[in-house]
């Protein structure tokens, strides 16, 4: 049985993209730059290439403990407090966000606090303390934040957790950014200094730098940044990513009152490519994030009061529970994924959101965009992705990950190609990556409700909608489709699970 | 061919703060211009040039929100009403307004709060008189079906659905709702659950609801970035001028003193760490009472990353995950708040007589000069870094009018941060922080997860 399973992954070998990140300088060290001298802003975006695929096996979760420690620790003179203690009069901080490929620095100061910042900023990334008492208390925050956390108190992000686990199962992206929970509980400070001193090399290294920044703080930056050891940048290969057969199901169990759920599966693209741009104006059509425009949110929310939310996405995107509405910035991968995203539920309700969900994306695909969707989502786009980078921060993050994916700058490139695509490009982009018949589902529900939970959804029971209220005759013809809208439920990929088990290794 | 934005290099460009900055405490922490105009019908347009070429954030301040919701069984309905806002009018259906929201491009959304309810889009500058075209027939005219109103009401819950795993939103509940007797803060702004779930059969209500609040004298609009002033004004009287000012005059009930300490138990069915979280009762946020800005750096002095409190609990003894302050900046007094995780619940009494030993130790002990420049610095420089787009901004702004009802307070309450002297806090510290003032709730993990 595996044997086949390994046959048919490798009769669909997805295209496994190389970044083309490391064109460097002599000195070894990459800069990206925008220079704004009118600004009294500026911010820095360092980012060391590597991320939570650099994980070693059973250390799942050092990459992100390392950082963390290093963004919230001492440096060779100051302790974790002294450094504080500096910090704290200018409103500064460094913050680190940790993701699958990369690791990003990011800090942001009024150019009359430059010079100490900056000292303070480069002595934490260049000369780490690792104080054992700043790594305990870094360490026990990463495994709370899964234990106490993920798995407990946000079935959002529990659900969106589990669809990542589900669409890269045996693939380095599939662990959590932070690891796991038996991962960080083996990992030492010496696991974390030697990994520092393996990972943090100048040929790692990438630097962001925009905003009223004087003209020699590059130069003082290549000098002071030259006393890493060089190293060599590694890029860990990607499998490809496991085919999707039939609709995979995972429901997860803890206490919960509403249900979340995220669904989705593997693309071959990202935005290095020209697919990419008529794919991401199809997912703006069907599902733009936090907006009222999109096909699911009008549909599900609008029209059937099931939720709060409903929304889809052409690539990785980070957010949800009290975030910006805009993208998160360097958060790239070479391997990208489709999914929907559906707030929590009534019980009662999910299986049929479920199900009008899916009978959408089946209506995306089968008859694609009119020519006026198709316009009208044009113009949106072209003019919305234009708020996505207000800030010099934003902006510069934007253009550190187009240089990851070695293309030209994302929000000049998406406006280029939307001008000359046509509706006819765009569903033919549709129909040759999205479906609505092979899909992973991640539904997480009420303790002891999972089991006849998923039996429902394997054996297509009907599930009619209850309504609080009249709704017009053409909901309630299209709904008598919906309920009982086939799902090919894959049994033996299908599972029950409880949050707790999640994670764990 | 397209009506898109024409600016390229889309990056708003800050001012210097020097004013912000001005150590003197003499100038105005707001470095742009704020010019104000109030129709003949009340409504007062606050607009704000700020250096953001192609754009402009457009803000419709509604001066109500939960605060508001006096009637029994109608609390959480300021919030529900603002949902309702998106269900269109005669002229511009609910359908018709996506698409000429999604023709520009715009981010638009809301919020609501306890004494606000905020409107706000993000777009092109060219397509101002279309958002105030837009904007100005919703707050006139806005209509919408019972079963419209029912289907919204699914949305409602499932807003509340999707925090209710939060043990932060029960907290929240609970706390409100034993520390208030009279006043409507009782409730959060998502309201009592059995008020959402009864909420469908509010149809009538809501009609009462939109006349009595979404008036003139209650609105304020306030526009941020790359505008022309007379034309704005002229604009307005175009599309607000034939709006009829309301009357209805709200009483909301005053809270008595509270006379003994109020505690709370708060079993949790998830895993969790325990929780512990205080509440005392404070002044409302005034650009006038010294009282208010000393609280408010209190709650840094004496819980923030640089108190002592927070060294011994989170940095050195490593007792909790986390423990901070929280001042509410409320139109009416509002609370003052403390939230801690403690890692080991052995230790929970442990930290809690740490909390009260740092509430008492600031009634008796000055905070140094230097600390306190240093966190003034700190309020100042956090302050006028956000300031950074004109949504930000506006938001800023919006805020402030919620409470007093005019921009110009932001000002003058970053001067009062100045004039708080050491004097200032430890007198706030004596005086609001008596056990009889305070509420004190502990949320734990129910038994039989412990047993597990």
């Amino acid at each position: 049985m595996k044997t086949i399973t390994l046959l048919l992954a490798l009769t669909i070998v997805l295209m496994v993209p190389t970044s083309e990140l490391f064109a460097k300088d002599e000195t070894g060290l990459r800069f990206t730059t925008i220079s704004l001298p009118s600004s009294p802003l500026i911010a820095f975006r360092i980012i060391v290439r590597a991320g939570s695929i650099n994980d070693p096996k059973g250390k799942e979760g050092l990459n992100s403990l390392t950082a963390d420690l290093i963004a919230n620790g001492g440096t060779k003179d100051l302790t974790y407090s002294q450094v504080v203690d500096k910090l704290y009069p200018w409103a500064a901080s460094i913050d680190v966000q940790t993701d699958q490929e990369i690791t990003t620095f990011i800090g942001s100061i009024h150019r009359d606090h430059l010079d100490g910042f900056y000292k303070l900023f480069s002595e934490l990334l260049l000369g780490p303390r690792f104080d054992p008492a700043d790594f305990q208390r870094v360490k026990d925050l990463h495994l709370n934040y899964l234990q106490n956390t993920l798995r407990a108190t946000n079935d959002e992000e529990l659900g969106k957790q589990t669809l990542n686990a589900m669409i890269f199962v045996n693939h380095p992206y599939g662990t959590t950014e932070d690891g796991t929970v038996q991962g960080i509980s083996a990992i030492t400070l010496d696991d974390v200094k030697n990994y520092y001193k393996t990972t943090y090399t100048q040929a790692n290294f990438w630097i962001g730098l925009a905003g009223g920044y004087p003209d020699n703080l590059q130069e003082t930056m290549k000098k002071d940044f030259s006393s890493l050891p060089a190293g060599e940048f590694k890029e860990v290969p990607l499998p490809p990513v496991s085919p999707v057969k039939g609709m995979e199901v995972t429901v997860v169990e803890k206490p919960t009152r509403a249900y979340a759920v995220s669904m989705g599966f593997p693309i071959s693209i990202n935005r290095k490519d020209k697919d990419f741009y008529p794919l991401f104006l199809a997912n703006s059509y069907f599902g733009e994030h936090r907006t009222f425009t999109g096909v699911l949110m009008n549909h599900l929310r609008g029209e059937r009061g099931l939720n709060y939310g409903d929304y889809s996405y052409a690539e990785k995107f980070v957010g949800g529970l009290g975030q910006p509405p805009f993208p998160r910035v360097n958060t790239p991968l070479r391997q990208q994924f489709f999914s929907i995203w559906l707030r929590p539920l009534q019980p009662e309700n999910t299986h049929f959101a479920i199900r009008n969900a899916l009978f959408e994306l089946k209506n995306l695909v089968d008859k694609g965009l009119s020519t006026e969707d198709f316009e009208i989502t044009r113009k949106f786009v072209l003019n919305y992705s234009k708020l996505w980078a207000a800030t010099i921060s934003r902006r510069l993050g934007y253009k550190m990950d187009s240089e990851f994916y070695g293309t030209d700058y994302f929000i000049d490139r998406l406006d280029k190609e939307l001008r000359t695509l046509t509706v006819d490009d765009v569903n033919a982009v549709i129909r040759k990556y999205l479906n609505a018949s092979n899909v992973k589902i991640a539904v997480v529900v009420d303790e002891g409700k999972g089991k006849d939970f998923l039996d429902a959804m394997i054996a297509n029971t009907a599930s009619p909608i209850k309504y609080a209220s009249a709704v017009t005759q053409n909901i309630l013809d299209e709904d008598k489709l919906i309920e009982v809208f086939p799902l090919n439920i894959n049994k033996e990929q299908s599972r029950v699970v409880s949050a707790k088990d999640l994670f764990e290794k | 061919m397209f009506r898109c934005l024409t600016v390229l290099l889309l990056v708003f460009i800050p001012m210097v703060f020097a004013v912000a900055l001005d150590e003197s405490g003499q100038g105005k922490i707001f470095p742009y211009t704020i010019n104000q105009v109030t129709l003949d019908n009340g409504l007062k347009i606050v607009s704000i040039p700020f250096e953001s070429p192609g754009i402009v954030a457009y803000y419709t301040v509604v001066r109500t929100g939960s605060r508001n919701e006096v009637e029994p069984g109608k609390s959480g309905f300021a919030h529900f009403f603002e949902h309702m806002m998106f269900r269109g009018t005669e002229k511009f259906p609910e359908q018709k307004f996506n698409d000429i929201l999604k023709s520009i491009g715009a981010d638009n959304n809301a919020y609501t709060s306890d004494d606000q309810t905020i409107y706000h889009t993000v777009a092109s500058a060219e397509a101002l008189e279309t958002i105030m075209q837009l904007e100005s027939d919703r707050f006139m005219n806005l209509k919408y079906s019972e079963d419209a109103f029912k289907t919204e009401a699914g949305a409602i819950l499932g807003e509340y659905n999707k925090n209710s795993s939060n043990p932060f939103q029960s907290i929240e509940e609970k706390i409100r709702d034993a520390a208030y007797t009279e006043h409507t803060y009782k409730h959060t702004t998502m309201g009592f659950l059995k008020d959402i779930e009864n909420m469908p059969n509010q149809y009538q209500y809501s009609l009462e609801f939109f006349k009595r609040w979404y008036r003139p004298e209650n609105c304020v609009v306030v526009v941020v970035g790359d505008f022309n002033q007379d034309k704005l004004i002229e604009l307005a009287k175009k599309y607000y001028g034939a709006w009829e000012a309301g009357s209805y005059k709200l009483a909301v009930p005053a809270e008595p003193q509270q006379q003994a300490e109020i505690k709370i138990d708060l079993p949790w069915k998830s895993k969790t760490l325990p929780i512990l979280a205080l509440a005392y009762h404070v002044p409302a946020c005034s650009d006038k009472d010294i009282d208010f800005a000393a609280l408010n750096l209190l709650s840094l002095v004496t819980f923030g990353e640089t108190s002592d409190l927070y060294r011994k609990l989170v940095v050195n003894d490593q007792l909790v995950e986390f423990v901070e302050g929280d001042m509410s900046e409320n139109r009416d007094p509002g609370l003052f708040y403390v939230f801690t995780r403690v890692k080991d619940p052995k230790n929970i009494n442990v930290v809690r007589d740490a909390i009260y030993g740092a509430f008492g130790n600031a009634a008796t002990t000055k905070v140094s000069e230097e600390k306190l420049a240093s966190i003034k610095s700190h309020v100042k420089y956090q302050f006028a870094m956000s300031l950074d787009n004109p949504d930000r901004v506006a938001d800023e702004i919006a805020h402030y009018i919620s409470i007093t009802g005019d921009p110009e307070s932001i000002n003058r309450l970053y001067a009062m941060y100045d004039k708080v002297t050491p004097d200032d806090i430890m007198n706030v510290a004596k005086k609001y922080f008596a056990p009889t003032n305070r509420t004190v709730l502990l949320l734990t993990q129910e038994e039989k997860e412990v047993k597990q």
